[in-house]
């Protein structure tokens, strides 16, 4: 993508993150956490996206910068530009100079700003010129969207003073007020912009500006301690006003910039689009969250011709994120209320999936399917305090589950802590202590597990029957791995198991 | 209700040994465009009990010259994909019954969802 600077622009790569050559850009995505690692997997494969770092609810890659591409995320949650990533700052004690310190990092060298908002203004031309022509080709026409592209080094200055003007009239803010976070009230926050060297040349404006912007800025850690995040968000918004002359549009911005200050690093993107990558448009009614029921979806290894099954599919939200992503399979949703499974039908119907996904009136404790009929079991087991019986069903659950599945079949499952360590009793009989089967830390290892059974297996520990089941316990289901994810209020864990034929020998 | 759903049902009203496949009696149904995939048909194809497709597309009246028998080498055969592709994926059941075989107990299908819940009594 060919940036339309002007001439006598220094080049964009030398000052910041952009890290822009001809086909390439820095973006990163936020996720979930326990959803990183899903991420990384999903733009390394789709997007064949390069210099992957992983960190808490980040993940920073290089990948050509195709707004068609990059929607393709479905693990994340929002997507950005990059501009900035540096280590965590150190600020002066002084809460006057800090945010001098704070403002002199955001805004730095101005080209990356403008270098960072043509690229920007660039891929919202092509995104919005791809959805007015999505039946047309499939490769946008790049040359017609420079023709658009607006000449971001030629719009200052004019409207400036009235910009910022307006800006403190909806910020409210009132200059020189102490914050709430400075009770002794000594040292009073100004706007203090560096000021603009003639040799950076910025023409005056002649142009429009045709975007409205925001900053989102979020603090944690040792900067949070001595900043609120509302109060940085508003003096970064100024200090740009004062910069650039941009437009603010608290409530609905074209461009999101957003700040992350935290003891890892110093963050500043700006958001590609403006709906979040988590938002689907082809689900009506969502119960579980979409990148969850998605990456449960991913370790399903759904093959084609696959029979897949949701024992409990509530809006089908899980069968929904898999259909549209592995559309080669035949998928049942069952449930044993009707409301839920309206709404699914209702949502199949939305999404155009209907010739992908069948729905079924029956119990999970007693499906009304062959045994070994299926190849792969998805489902998010109901916890909560809305499922409290569904404790006393799951061993009876699981057992039907096993016995639908085919040999060498697949089940993954969301559980609650507590049904996770149930699971873990039940499923192979390697947890008889009652020990959650994860460390604190995270994830164990399918590997680990197996070890686990297999030295249980050597002790001649032997798996436990579960209640009320006469024929035989869970032995056939072997776990492979499993991921803590967040539910926002709740943790849960994903649990991927295979049906094997012969279970450990004891 | 597809007729691929049809072929993985089983009753399991307690007592009976034999619950497939269910007798297919359609009151209402619906013939829809589902566009021909022939890789996930031939792939399909093996988990079939094919006797109980075709069963069930005759009672309908929707047998489509679908033979009795199951066709050798049906993977590069693109005609008989697309008749099982039509049988299977395309005649949709939107209001009628199951019937269990042994049992004789009926399930609905209402708005193309099967009900196939059981009384406490019965599982």
């Amino acid at each position: 993508m060919e940036l339309q600077l002007e001439p006598n622009t220094a080049a964009p790569t030398a000052c910041c993150h952009l890290a822009l050559t001809d086909r390439t850009a820095r973006f990163f995505c936020t996720a979930g956490r326990g959803m990183e690692r899903f991420v990384v997997r999903e733009v390394k494969e789709k997007l064949e996206a390069e210099q992957v770092e992983c960190f808490l609810g980040k993940v920073f890659f290089t990948a050509e910068p195709v707004v068609r591409k990059l929607k393709k995320i479905k693990s994340g949650e929002r997507l950005f530009l990059l501009l900035k990533k540096e280590p965590p700052l150190t600020l002066s004690i002084n809460r006057g100079k800090g945010f001098n310190e704070i403002n002199k990092f955001i805004i730095g060298e101005p080209h990356c700003w403008l270098a960072a908002l043509s690229l920007w203004q660039n891929l919202q031309l092509t995104a919005k010129h791809e959805t007015e022509n999505q039946s047309a080709s499939k490769v946008p026409k790049r040359k017609s969207d420079t023709d658009h592209e607006p000449n971001v080094l030629k719009m200052f200055k004019e409207e400036h003073s009235l910009a910022t003007e307006n800006v403190c009239k909806q910020l409210q803010i009132y200059p020189n007020k102490s914050s709430h976070h400075n009770p002794t009230g000594e040292n009073k926050l100004s706007v203090t912009v560096p000021v603009q060297s003639s040799e950076e040349n910025l023409a005056p404006c002649n142009g429009h500006q045709d975007f409205g912007f925001r900053v989102s800025c979020r603090c944690s850690g040792a900067v949070a301690k001595r900043y609120a995040s509302e109060e940085l968000g508003r003096l970064i918004g100024i200090a740009l006003i004062k910069k650039f002359g941009w437009k603010t549009e608290l409530r609905a911005p074209d461009l999101e910039i957003f700040v992350h200050l935290n003891d890892d690093q110093s963050v500043v993107g700006f958001s590609l689009l403006r709906v979040p990558l988590a938002n689907r448009v082809y689900i009506r009614n969502s119960g579980l969250r979409s990148t969850v029921a998605w990456a449960m979806a991913s370790l399903a290894e759904i093959s084609v011709g696959a029979h897949v099954v949701d024992p409990m599919c509530g809006f089908g939200t899980i069968l929904l994120e898999a259909a549209k992503e592995w559309p080669k399979a035949y998928y049942f949703g069952v449930d044993i209320n009707e409301s839920p499974l309206r709404a699914a039908y209702d949502n199949v119907r939305t999404a155009g999936l209907e010739d992908h996904i069948g729905l079924l009136h029956a119990s999970a404790k007693n499906l009304p399917l062959l045994s070994e009929s299926v190849d792969i079991i998805i489902s998010d087991m109901p916890f909560g305090k809305k499922f409290i019986s569904i404790k006393d069903d799951f061993p009876g659950i699981l057992l039907e589950m096993e016995r639908i599945l085919r040999f060498g079949g697949i089940l993954v499952l969301l559980l609650s802590q507590e049904l996770y360590k149930q699971a873990g009793l039940h499923v192979s009989g390697i947890h008889r202590n009652g020990k959650p089967p994860i460390a604190a830390g995270g994830e164990t290892s399918g590997a680990e597990m197996m070890n686990n059974a297999n030295s249980e297996a050597r002790h001649g520990n032997s798996s436990k029957i579960i209640p009320g089941s006469q024929s035989r316990p869970l032995r056939c289901l072997l776990p492979v791995e499993s991921h803590s994810v967040s539910l926002g209020v709740t943790d849960a864990f994903i649990l991927k198991c295979k049906k094997i034929a012969t279970p450990p020998v004891q | 209700m597809k007729l691929l759903t049809h072929n993985m049902l089983s009753s399991h009203v307690r007592g009976v040994r034999q619950g497939f496949p269910l007798g297919l009696k359609a009151t209402e149904v619906k013939v829809n465009t589902v566009d021909f995939n022939q890789e996930f048909v031939a792939r399909m194809i093996p988990k079939l009990e094919w006797t109980a497709l075709v069963e069930a597309a005759d009672n309908l009246g929707h047998l489509s010259d679908l033979p009795r028998e199951l066709v050798a080498d049906y993977e590069s055969n693109e005609d008989f994909l697309r008749k099982v592709h039509h049988v299977l994926l395309e005649v949709e059941v939107i209001e009628g019954t199951l019937k269990c075989p042994e049992s004789g107990r009926e399930f609905p299908i209402t708005k193309g969802i099967p009900n196939m819940l059981l009384n406490e009594d019965e599982s």
